[in-house]
């Protein structure tokens, strides 16, 4: 019972993350939704099938596929983030402090 | 409860896949291509939720390796051509 109610809860989750990358204007707001709201409710629902499910096959894939995901989920959307703000073409409005405005001429790292 | 649950990951993945068709730029799309492959991995567990049967959940770490390599090879085909 309790591992269905976070299934439910990781769900709504999701789907809150599905309804501000409708809503939201700007491509990194729209990053950063996806990267909290559904990483927190795949992790809810990962929790769920670990109190569910009872094989211990199935606990080490859950616990594989939820480690995967919390380590690989923030490099991608550092690399996918980085690449847009030095693309040429795709508009973007930062209202905060810009702390890559004086290294706009592209990455560095490209070069070697 | 199980059904519901399906029916709130049905509605993140047209909302999802709206924003994979229409997004202005390549990185809405890679966005929206990003979160219906994490609605279908809830989904994969949901499933094995439902019918008591784990088989599926080794594809879960296969799904999560392939959406991290696609990633970064969008991030570097936009840090090449741009939009």
């Amino acid at each position: 019972m309790i591992g269905e109610a976070l299934l439910v809860i990781g769900a709504a989750f999701i789907l809150l993350a599905a309804l501000g990358i409708l809503r939201f204007s700007d491509v990194f707001v729209r990053m950063q939704i996806l990267s909290k709201a559904s990483t927190f409710g795949l992790l809810c629902v990962l929790a769920g099938g670990l109190i569910t499910m009872d094989s211990a096959n199935d606990i080490t894939s859950i616990l594989i596929a939820g480690l995967l995901h919390l380590v690989s989920s923030p490099v991608g959307s550092n690399l996918l983030a980085r690449a847009t703000y030095f693309a040429e073409g795709i508009d973007h409005h930062i209202d905060t402090v810009d702390e890559l405005a004086d290294n706009r001429s592209g990455p560095s790292w490209d070069e070697g | 409860m199980i059904d519901l649950a399906f029916t709130l990951l049905g509605l993140a993945t047209i909302c999802f896949g709206y924003r994979t068709l229409a997004g202005p730029s390549l990185t809405d799309r890679m966005t929206g291509v990003n979160g219906m492959l994490t609605a279908g991995m809830a989904g994969v567990v949901v499933h094995a939720v439902e019918t008591g049967n784990g088989a599926f959940l080794p594809v879960l770490v296969v799904v999560g390796l392939v959406g991290f390599v696609g990633t970064g090879m969008i991030a570097r085909f936009i840090e090449g051509h741009g939009r």
